[in-house]
Order: C-alpha cells, then sequence, then structure tokens
C-alpha cells in the first residue's frame, strides 16, 4: 500500500509559529497523554525526554531589535526521499523496531522490539527520539494516573512522537463502532498537543485530504521540486516551510510564521541561498 | 596400560594375533557404556522436555470460582450479552461485578456452590472478581475487537477464543513463570503447534491471517501501542 | 563395565540430543526474549471503560472549564473542556498537570500539628477541638480582632466562609493576597465610586495597548487572554505591549515599546495629556466625566507634558504622540489599554491601573464592544446577616491592621506587642509569594498560633502550628466566580471526579465544622452541615442550574449604562511609589520576570511544569538573571557563570544569563522558584527573587507597589 492510494491517509501538522506563545501546554498534555515519566533534575535537556519540545529562538540582534519566537518541535514523521517511506531512522533500524506506515504516514515506534542501538537517534535530523537511560520511576501513587492507551516504557528503549497514534486507534474503534471504515471528520482524530494548545497554533489533520484545514493552510504540491526530485509535498504558501527541507526528508510537520528571519531558521543557508529560496517561493506563488 | 595403548597395540602391532571377535568386543565394551549413557541421558532429557518441563513452565491457578460459559450462554443469548462493544467502540473484555449483579443478586438466583460463593464474596461485599484471563495479551498490544467483529470481514468469537462458550468448567489457569503470559497465547502445545486458529495468538498467528484476508500483514502500530 | 570418557560422551551427547529434540530450547529462547520486553520495573496501567467528568480548574484565577479522562474512576488526564465560556477548550500546562498534584510528594496526608520542629499526625477531631480551644482564649480575653486570615482571594464561598467566620468572631482582619481581581476592583471604586470590577473585552479590541500585562504570560484568565491574542491577527487587531523586557508578550505584540519599569502610569499620563491637548477625547462619553475632569487635564497637560513624559519612561517623544493618535483613531474600532506587569499578581500600583483606565474612560470604550466594562460585582452569593455577640461586635469596632497582605505582615512586625493571636492561612502561601519573603516568615513565626489549610508541605505550611490539609483541586466541590478581567462573568462549579486520596478536606467544610464547634452566635451564623449545603442555599438563584450544568452563565453583555468617572484620585498628581535603597550603591534593578510555564502562586510548579522550563532559568539546582550583554560585558561577567546578587533585602548566588531582550542596566529573574519543600521535582530548585524586594507602599492605596529592586552584581 503506498502513500498516494486514495485509501491511504497522509497525517500532518502546520503550526504557527506568529500565534505559539511557548506556553508549554503541547509538552505537558504530550506527557500526560503518553506516560511520559519525569526525573528529578529535567535541565541536561539532551537526556530530558520531551516528545514534544519547544524551542526558543532568537534573531541574535541587540536591544531593542531583539526578536524572540517559539518552535514546537515533535516528530517530524519523514515520509523520506521522493516520499517513498525511507525516513532516516526507519532506513538505519536494525530490528525493525521503528517503521513507516504506509496508511497513515506516522513513524511508529515500538518499544518492546528495539533493542536501544540508538542509530535512529544518530540518523534523525531534527533530534526528535530519546532514549530511556533509566528506567522510569513514579513517587507513589502517581502510577495510577498512567494511560493504559500507551505502553510504558523501559530502560535501554528509544522513544518519540507517535502523533498520539493511540488516538487514532481509539477513533477508529469508534468509526468501527459505527459501521464505517475509515476516519473522515477531522476532529475525531487530533493529537493530545493539538487539542490543548491555548493559542489554537497546532492544526493537525490529513494532507491527503483537501476538506481538512491542514490541507488547506498548506497546499502541498503533490509533485516532486522540479530541482531536487527528492522533495514533495513543498507547501505553495509562500509563509510556510519545513524544516530541513532540502535535505528531502519530507517531513509532515510545516510551519508556518509572517517574519523572515524565523522562516530563515528553517535551514542551514548558505550566503546567498535564502535570498533565492525566499523570492522562488515568492515568486512562483506569490 | 590405558586403553588407547592396548587398542594400538592390538590393531597396530599385534593385529595377526587378535581374533575378531575379541577386537569387537572389547570395542563394544568402551562404546557400550556410551551408548547406554546416551540413551539414558537423551531419554532422560527428552521426557522431561516434553513432560517436566512445561510442568516446571508454567504455573496452574484455579480461578476464584467456577464459571459455567454454558449455561450463562444459553439463559443470556449469545456471548455479547456480557462480552460487548461500548458505545465508543472499544471492548469491556471481562464484564464488571456491576453488569452480573444486573441479573445476581446478595440472593442466589441458582443451588450452585459457585454462585453462592459469587454472592457471598463478591456481590456482597462489592468487590470486582479477580478472574484470570487466558487471552490477555501484553500491555504492548492493542486489539481491536471493533475492527475484528463490525469490519469488513466480520468474524465470530469462536475464531479466535475456539468453543469456550460451550464449557462448563473453566479450566486451570497456567502462567507463564518467565514471561508472565497466559499459557494460551503461546498454545497448549508446548512446541506451539496448532491445530485450530484459536489454539495460539501469537503476532505470528495474527499477521498470518492478515496476510490472508487483507493481503498485507498491517503496520506495526496497527496493533501495537 | 567401566564408566570412562565415552561415557561421559555419551552422557553429554544423549543429554544435548533430548533437549535438542524437546521443545526445551525453542520455547526457553522465544521467552527470554519477552522476558526482557516485560521488564518487571515498567508499570502495567489497568485498563477499563473510558469517561469524561467536567469540571472547573481552581488553580489560577483563570477559573477554566476542564474534562477529566477516566480509566474506571481513575483520572488520566485532563483536557480543556469544549465550549465551557472561559476557555472553550483551551487549557494551560498547570490544568494539565492537576493530575500530578493529587500524588504531588510534598502533599499534607492528615492534619498535622506541630511538635518542636517536627510535626505529628492528628485527627480531624482533635484538630478541629485544639483550634477551638485556642480560640476560644482568645475571645474570652476580649480581643477577638487578634484573629487573622490570609486568603487567595475573596471571591466564592469558601473564601467567603473563612471571612464570614472571622466577622462572626469579631475581626475585620481579612486579607487577600495581591491579585489583578482586587486592583481592578480598587480601580472601579476609585474612578467610577461603583462596588464594581473592570473587565476587558479583549476578543473584540481593535488595538490592544498593554502596559507591561503578560497576555500570553498568565496576565487576567490565561487561557481566555491567550485566545484573544491568538486570533488578533485574524480580526487584523494589533497589540501593542509596553515593557522593560522582551517577554513572549512583547514578542508576539505587533510592537514592542520598552519603557523604565515602574514609569507606565508617567507613560499613561502622558498619551493622556497628548489626547486632551489634541481634544482627541471622546466627546460623547465626556458628559459623564465627574468634576475634577478639567483640574485632571490641566494637570496632566501641566505635568506630563510629551518632553517630561519622555524623560521619565525613556520613550521617544515622536512614539508617544503616534501612540496616543494610534489608541484614539486605530481603524475606527474600540482601542482598549491594560496594564498589571506580568501576571498581576506581584506588585500593584492604584496610580497605575487608574491612569491607563483614564486612557480607556478618554477614548469612552467604557461599556463598549471592545472596550473596558465597569461590570457589577457578581453577587451569586446571597449570605444571611451574620450573627454576632458582645464579643464580636466589641473585635469588629477595631480598625483593620492594614489594606493589603504585605501591609499587615510589616504592621504586626513592626509593633512590640503582637496585635495578632492567630492566623488562618487558606489557598496562599504568604512566606514565598510576598516581597521580602524571608522577613514575612519571621513574622508569621511569630505569631503565636498559626493554622494553614494548604494541601502542600509548603513554605508557610511549614511555619503552622495546626494544618488542616484541604482536597486539591480534582478532589474538591466548590463554586468558582470568573474574574480577572474576563468579560463574561461566570460561575463554575468544581467537582470532585476522584475520591480524596489522603485524609484531607474542603476547606469549606472544615471551617463550617469548626464554627458549629462554638456555641453561640458563631454556630448560628453557620447554619449548614457542609459547603454543598450552604451553597445550595445561599447560591439557591442558580444552585440549580449550577449543580446540573456545571456552570451559570451570569451575564456575557455589556451594561447598558454608563458610569460617571471621577479624576479627582488623579488630579491631585498621586506620588509614584519608588523603589527603597540607593541608586548609587546599587546601581541596577532587578526585576522579576513572569514564565508561563512557572506556577507563581499558592501552589508550587508540579513536576511536569518544572520540566519544561529552559535550561536558562533553571540549570540543575542554579537559578538564573537575565542580563543583557552589554551590561554584563561591561562589568566582565561571563554567560553562564556564577554572580552574587544582592539588594536590600538579602543576597543570593544565581548564574548570569545573556538576553538582547531585556533593557541594559536591568536584571531580571523568574518569580515562582526556589521553594524549600519536600517535593524533589521542584524545591532548592533556583532562588525566590521575593526575597530579594523590599516592599514599598504607596501613599493613599497602601499597596505593595515594589515593581522590582535596586540591585547590585559581582562575580562569585
Amino acid at each position: 500500500m503506498k502513500q498516494n492510494n486514495k485509501q491511504a491517509h497522509k497525517f500532518g501538522m502546520v503550526i504557527d509559529l506568529d500565534k505559539c506563545t511557548g506556553c508549554g501546554s503541547c509538552m505537558v498534555a504530550c506527557m500526560s497523554e503518553n506516560n511520559v515519566p519525569v526525573k528529578e533534575d529535567e535541565s541536561d535537556k539532551k537526556d530530558s525526554i520531551t516528545w514534544m519540545r519547544v524551542y526558543k529562538l532568537n534573531n541574535n540582534k541587540p536591544f531593542p531589535e531583539t526578536e524572540i519566537c517559539y518552535l514546537p518541535r515533535p516528530c517530524q514523521h519523514c515520509s523520506g526521499k521522493g516520499d517513498h517511506g525511507h525516513s532516516p531512522c526507519v532506513s538505519v533500524c536494525p530490528a525493525t523496531a521503528t517503521d513507516y506506515d504506509y496508511s497513515t504516514g506516522i513513524v511508529s515506534q515500538i518499544y518492546t522490539r528495539c533493542f536501544g542501538c540508538r542509530y535512529c537517534m544518530g540518523a534523525c535530523p531534527y533530534h526528535a527520539r530519546y532514549f530511556n537511560w533509566w528506567d522510569p520511576k513514579w513517587p507513589d501513587g502517581m502510577e495510577s494516573y498512567l494511560s493504559p492507551n500507551v505502553s510504558p516504557r523501559m530502560r535501554g528503549v528509544v522513544e518519540k512522537c507517535s502523533f498520539c497514534f493511540h488516538r487514532y486507534q481509539l477513533a477508529k474503534e469508534q468509526v468501527y463502532y459505527d459501521g464505517e471504515e475509515r476516519i473522515e471528520d477531522e476532529a475525531a482524530y487530533q493529537t493530545a498537543c493539538t487539542q490543548a494548545c491555548p493559542a489554537g497554533a497546532i492544526v493537525f489533520g490529513d494532507l491527503n485530504n483537501p476538506d481538512h484545514q491542514v490541507t488547506q493552510i498548506v497546499k502541498p504540491n503533490p509533485h516532486p521540486e522540479h530541482d531536487n526530485h527528492d522533495v514533495v509535498g513543498k507547501s505553495r504558501n509562500p509563509k510556510v516551510f519545513r524544516l530541513l527541507e532540502r535535505l528531502g526528508t519530507n517531513t509532515k510537520i510545516y510551519y508556518m510564521s509572517e517574519r523572515k528571519w524565523v522562516r530563515k531558521l528553517g535551514d542551514n543557508y548558505l550566503d546567498g541561498e535564502w535570498e533565492k529560496a525566499d523570492n522562488h517561493h515568492g515568486s512562483s506563488h506569490g | 596400560m590405558n586403553e588407547i595403548e592396548k587398542t594400538e597395540d592390538c590393531c597396530g602391532h599385534g593385529g595377526e594375533g587378535c581374533s575378531d571377535m575379541e577386537k569387537k568386543a572389547r570395542d563394544d565394551k568402551g562404546l557400550g557404556m556410551g551408548v547406554i549413557f546416551f540413551i539414558v541421558a537423551f531419554a532422560v532429557c527428552f521426557l522431561s522436555g516434553w513432560l517436566v518441563f512445561p510442568k516446571l513452565l508454567y504455573s496452574s491457578k484455579e480461578q476464584p470460582f467456577n464459571f459455567d460459559h454454558a449455561l450463562h450462554v444459553s439463559e443470556m443469548d449469545g456471548c455479547d450479552s456480557c462480552h460487548y462493544l461500548r458505545e465508543d467502540g472499544t471492548y469491556n473484555g471481562i464484564p464488571t461485578l456491576e453488569s452480573c449483579m444486573e441479573c445476581h443478586d446478595v440472593e442466589p438466583l441458582g443451588e450452585t456452590e459457585d454462585e453462592a460463593i459469587f454472592c457471598e464474596k463478591y456481590v456482597a461485599t462489592e468487590t470486582e472478581v479477580p478472574w484470570l484471563v487466558y487471552s490477555r495479551q501484553p500491555d504492548c498490544v492493542f486489539f481491536s475487537h471493533a475492527a475484528h467483529l463490525n469490519g469488513k470481514n466480520p468474524m465470530d468469537c469462536v475464531s479466535c477464543h475456539g468453543h469456550i462458550g460451550e464449557s462448563e468448567k473453566c479450566k486451570p489457569y497456567e502462567e507463564n513463570r518467565i514471561t508472565g503470559y497466559s499459557r494460551d497465547i503461546w498454545g497448549k502445545n508446548i512446541w506451539g503447534i496448532k491445530k485450530n486458529p484459536w489454539d495460539r495468538m501469537k503476532m505470528d498467528d495474527c499477521a498470518e491471517c492478515h496476510l490472508e484476508e487483507t493481503g498485507h500483514q498491517g503496520a506495526c502500530f496497527q496493533c501495537h501501542k | 563395565m567401566k564408566v570412562d570418557r565415552r561415557s561421559f560422551l555419551g552422557l553429554g551427547l544423549g543429554a544435548a540430543a533430548g533437549v535438542a529434540l524437546s521443545p526445551v530450547g525453542a520455547k526457553l529462547t522465544d521467552d527470554s526474549s519477552i522476558w526482557t520486553q516485560t521488564w518487571f520495573l515498567t508499570p502495567v496501567p489497568e485498563d477499563g471503560e473510558i469517561t469524561f467528568e467536567p469540571s472547573v480548574c481552581s488553580l489560577c484565577p483563570g477559573k477554566c472549564g476542564i474534562n477529566v479522562r477516566k480509566i474506571t474512576n481513575r483520572p488520566v488526564k485532563v483536557d480543556g473542556l469544549e465550549g465551557y465560556p472561559v476557555n472553550d477548550g483551551g487549557i494551560c500546562l498547570h490544568g494539565i498537570s492537576a493530575i500530578q498534584y493529587l500524588y504531588d510528594p510534598s502533599r499534607v496526608k492528615t492534619p498535622m500539628k506541630r511538635n518542636g520542629d517536627t510535626f505529628e499526625s492528628i485527627s480531624w477531631e482533635t484538630a478541629i477541638s485544639e483550634i477551638k480551644q485556642k480560640l476560644g482564649d482568645i475571645r474570652k480575653s476580649g480581643s477577638a480582632s487578634k484573629l487573622a486570615c490570609v486568603s487567595g482571594d475573596d471571591k466564592g464561598s469558601v473564601a467567603q466562609l473563612f471571612q464570614r467566620f472571622l466577622s462572626a468572631f469579631g475581626s475585620n482582619n481579612f486579607y487577600t493576597m495581591p491579585n489583578l481581581e482586587s486592583a481592578l476592583a480598587l480601580t472601579a471604586q476609585t474612578m467610577h465610586g461603583e462596588d464594581a470590577t473592570i473587565a476587558y473585552d479583549l476578543e473584540n479590541a481593535g488595538m490592544i495597548l498593554s502596559f507591561g500585562a503578560g497576555l500570553i504570560e498568565g496576565w487576567g484568565s490565561p487561557v481566555s487572554c491567550f485566545k484573544a491574542n491568538a486570533s488578533k491577527k485574524d480580526r487584523g487587531s494589533k497589540l501593542y505591549q509596553i515593557e522593560a523586557r522582551l517577554s513572549n508578550t512583547a514578542a508576539n505584540a505587533d510592537k514592542w515599546i520598552p519603557v523604565k519599569p515602574g514609569t507606565e502610569a508617567d507613560l499613561a499620563l502622558g498619551i493622556c495629556a497628548v489626547i486632551l491637548k489634541e481634544k482627541m477625547f471622546n466627546a460623547e462619553y465626556a458628559q459623564y466625566f465627574g468634576g475634577n475632569f478639567n483640574k485632571f487635564a490641566a494637570m496632566v497637560q501641566n505635568k506630563y507634558s510629551v518632553a517630561n513624559v519622555s524623560q521619565t519612561t525613556g520613550v521617544p517623544e515622536a512614539e508617544i504622540a503616534k501612540l496616543a493618535n494610534l489608541f484614539v483613531k486605530f481603524n475606527k474600532s474600540k482601542s482598549v489599554a491594560i496594564c498589571g506587569r506580568g501576571k498581576a499578581n506581584d506588585a500593584v500600583s492604584l496610580k497605575e491601573f487608574a491612569a491607563v483606565h483614564a486612557l480607556n474612560c478618554l477614548v469612552g470604550n467604557i461599556n463598549q464592544k471592545g472596550g473596558a466594562w465597569i461590570l457589577p460585582q457578581n453577587e451569586y452569593l446571597q449570605f444571611p446577616d451574620v450573627v454576632t455577640d458582645d464579643a464580636a461586635d466589641k473585635g469588629l469596632s477595631a480598625k483593620q491592621i492594614s489594606t493589603s497582605a504585605t501591609g499587615f505582615f510589616s504592621k504586626i512586625k513592626a509593633t512590640s506587642k503582637p496585635d495578632i493571636e492567630a492566623l488562618f492561612v487558606v489557598n496562599a502561601n504568604p512566606c514565598h509569594n510576598l516581597h521580602d519573603a524571608k522577613y514575612i516568615t519571621d513574622v508569621v513565626k511569630q505569631v503565636p498560633f498559626v493554622v494553614s489549610f494548604s494541601s502542600f508541605m509548603d513554605e508557610t505550611a511549614k511555619q503552622a502550628d495546626l494544618i488542616l490539609p484541604s482536597h486539591t483541586c480534582l478532589e474538591m466541590m466548590q463554586d468558582l466566580p470568573s474574574g480577572s478581567g474576563v468579560t463574561r462573568q461566570v460561575v463554575g462549579l468544581s467537582k470532585p471526579v476522584v475520591d480524596p486520596v489522603f485524609d484531607t478536606k474542603n476547606p469549606g467544610d472544615a471551617i463550617i465544622e469548626l464554627a458549629k464547634s462554638f456555641e453561640g452566635s458563631i454556630a448560628e451564623s453557620f447554619p449548614w452541615d457542609d459547603l454543598e449545603g450552604c451553597l445550595s442555599e445561599v447560591a439557591s438563584d442558580i444552585w440549580d442550574t449550577l449543580s446540573e450544568d456545571g456552570h451559570v452563565v451570569v451575564s456575557d453583555k455589556a451594561p447598558g449604562s454608563l458610569p460617571s468617572v471621577d479624576f479627582s484620585f488623579l488630579a491631585e498628581n498621586p506620588a509614584t511609589a519608588a523603589l527603597a535603597g540607593d541608586n548609587n550603591e546599587y546601581p541596577l534593578i532587578l526585576i522579576p520576570i513572569d514564565n508561563m510555564r512557572v506556577a507563581p502562586g499558592a501552589q508550587a510548579s508540579s513536576a511536569f511544569a518544572v520540566k519544561t522550563v529552559a535550561d536558562t532559568v533553571i540549570k540543575g539546582k542554579d537559578g538564573f538573571i537575565e542580563i543583557n550583554p552589554a551590561t554584563a560585558k561591561n562589568m566582565g561577567i561571563k554567560d553562564g557563570s556564577e554572580v552574587k546578587v544582592t539588594t536590600p533585602s538579602g543576597s543570593v548566588v544565581v548564574r548570569a544569563t545573556y538576553f538582547h531582550g531585556i533593557m541594559p542596566g536591568y536584571i531580571g529573574m523568574v518569580q515562582g522558584l526556589g521553594h524549600d519543600m519536600n517535593n524533589m521535582y521542584v524545591a532548592d530548585k533556583g532562588v525566590n527573587v521575593n526575597e530579594l524586594i523590599t516592599p514599598v507602599f504607596e501613599t493613599g492605596s497602601g499597596l505593595d507597589a515594589a515593581f522590582g529592586s535596586v540591585a547590585k552584581i559581582s562575580k562569585a
């Protein structure tokens, strides 16, 4: 079953960075939804498991020209070069613990299958994967708030954002109960971060479904870029970009900002490259 | 003189002087013990592997009291009066005390000893019955009853659960001491050989059926969480 | 026959063959691999039916609707409640963490009694009778007014029952912690002479001129403000943020105008002066301006000329004139001005609130769509009159010690003989949250009998003689009126969604029980069995709907009539409170930073919230100050290095972190850290900025208006 099969979903997200307030609701909603444990000291951010992490960007200009912007970063659910499902992490996993699901476009992670080699962490360009160096611990009684819909992880395995896949599973249950086959309703399956965001900065839905808001905002180009065939699904909205888009990872997390300096931080541009990219984007669709 | 030297002596130098019989008998003597030891060890290990090992591997527990499925199925008309999909599409599994109490009360309905235990120990004290679940999958598994009951190719309960609905007695619950899984997941047969689809419920069995019915094994996240 | 080497070989081979032909090998291989997957230290959460229970969150003044997901009666997740008139589905990180507060390691599990330096568990009966005994003695000695109570707020039946208990007992000394709601009420009183509150129709405002209000830092009702802020792009609305530091709100605003902190009132009055000078004020509404309007107009034009204000505030003259024009003429839709630095639960100045409100009056947005609404207080609670006896009457005739909680603590310390014999603390943590926190702690220590109703062993509970632990948010039934600038007047009902985890009580039930243990007038003032019984009577008008729907919208429209404006207070040009301390000795100014991810209120941050905090706010146990690289480099301070920060109130060692967004000459420190409690997730991390700030009292209002402190830093 391939990505562009009409039956297949392609779940994705667009995050309006101009609306994001950096409040952290998405991070906590994610932790609470997905049984992410908490350590006594979480200030070493490399070891701090945050499937959804909000980065603080700044334009590096002195007072009072300084500007800051927050960028929430879940797993980017890369479709890989040419949109063929060869995500950077999936390609290197020796255990098939992480896999690309063509029916949803979601990169899965099966904790019981993972043996902790961490190749995927090395392969991920977005630092979206985290390793459990320790067994999770909850203080007395706190274990009783754990959700049965997501398996708690053990030490020695890698974990990451799953687009709240269990919510998709539950939504499917409802759909089957109602005698249908497919989730069509946008509201039926939403991730915890999308639901929690008090600013409504996150829009989540099926990029293959033209009725979904995310598709209408992103307007993904179904054809490969003419100068880089690896890149598929580039947004036709000039304010929308993806992280390190030119790598051809074809992430399904799109970001949106009116601010040029923010868009520019989405990739590592060499001198002159950004202007070209920006103009190209602006002229062909603007 | 040790045996090797003796043999060498006999066959190497004094070959002419040794009769075939003698040679054979001498050879047999060494080999004979070896064979006996081999046979005994083989028999012991083989038999214990088949007979003792499963006993050691699985603990056996009785249910809190016997549950007569056959009786309930005939009284209640089918499995789904007690095991059903909730309105949100999730599966209720083993009914809670509350649903049992829709029919049962502190006063037993029948005259069985088991119902007496149920009423006295559980209904009267409003304690959930700690049933041991034969078909419980591990925590990493998400199984959608709705998909199998209401999906494109609806299945009946027997396909996976066998004829438990016709049973009058609950068999002992056997738990694998190493994995903590119910024996029914691997199957009663210690080799894991199955005759019926419901004899085993490992991932390969799900994949096999999925491949047959849907043309592909399915994605990891379809059944994992 | 001899047992020889071959026999052993045979034995080995036989055993190997036997095992190989038995299922042992295959089975053990499979089982042992599964064994590593079902790791014994990994919990397996129990499955069950998913249900949702709506309630209302009481963790902050926002009072958002929440939807608690449960698995067979076990709460597993808190979501925002769709359709709730305050937050409509949105939720902040602290609300989601309500689930963690249930099992917080620092929870007080039973009533506790001080025994020297430690606490011992006692029963509720003993606890209530001990308080009765003590309070009875105080009353007998004829000093009923020597009982005081410090509460988080004075809205809702729980707070009002405490206030009522004090009245029945004979004391006026009921204080609330500094909060936006009381500042708004005081402003309405001062400017309109009405017992009212002010609400801002932010979601319809064309231009929001914010004098430091942290719209997305937790100001007002946080989620409601987030939503209004997020929709501004679609509505073509603009936010102008005036403050010294590039806060998240400033970064998200359409324009950030840096201003010296503490001069916001000057800037507001300067803009008033331009509006008045250019005769741009709303002529229609001007007919409601009271007698002192002319005096006010003359005063501001005289004292707050653009040149003067530019000098004081650091905002260029042209900018001030431009702001005034924009504020009046923005797109014909209403502009609104708001204030209260950060979350506005810290320092509050009446002058500033009044000056900013004067702007709203001048453009005539009062009770208009997108403007400031003067709403009558939400009087859904109709308590019967308090029954008093002679002792109570005598106590009530005594004057209230101060008008603010900080003032109260300062005054009782100043007198050699304690004016206070007993203190109740409910839904508040003054020993951490008030300025000069160490000094406040010393004062609380001196009070002979302190009763804390905290759920947690926080800084104030630690100083108590008795702790009567409260339920947490998810365990408690209580009415929660909206406020804090929200235009919709909603009363929400928080419901117990889970049985109490520990031996705790609803403080409302506890105070009723205590009152009933007295004889005579105090018990007579509390004729109810419990809080629910009380609510069903005193809120009888709305109780049926409230208990059924979980909330009641009392009003969601602007009042039809227009209130008159009294400019007398401003016309006198009240003095701006200046920070205490010598500028030469302390060349820098320390300002507290409000960070949405850190809870600054009665409840310390949850483990979840602390986890989200950046490593430039907490690193290990170290706290940080933000400093402009220009300022830091002058002093030779490196990014990340340790520095000693000294203010007139104390000194601490923290790390410095460079931030271009803070005004040179200022240093900032995040509020709500440095907790001293038995909770490894939050305790001892960073320092409590309140320990470094000396309160300064505004003349007239008596409010603590210390927006920061003078400070100096040196390499540690």
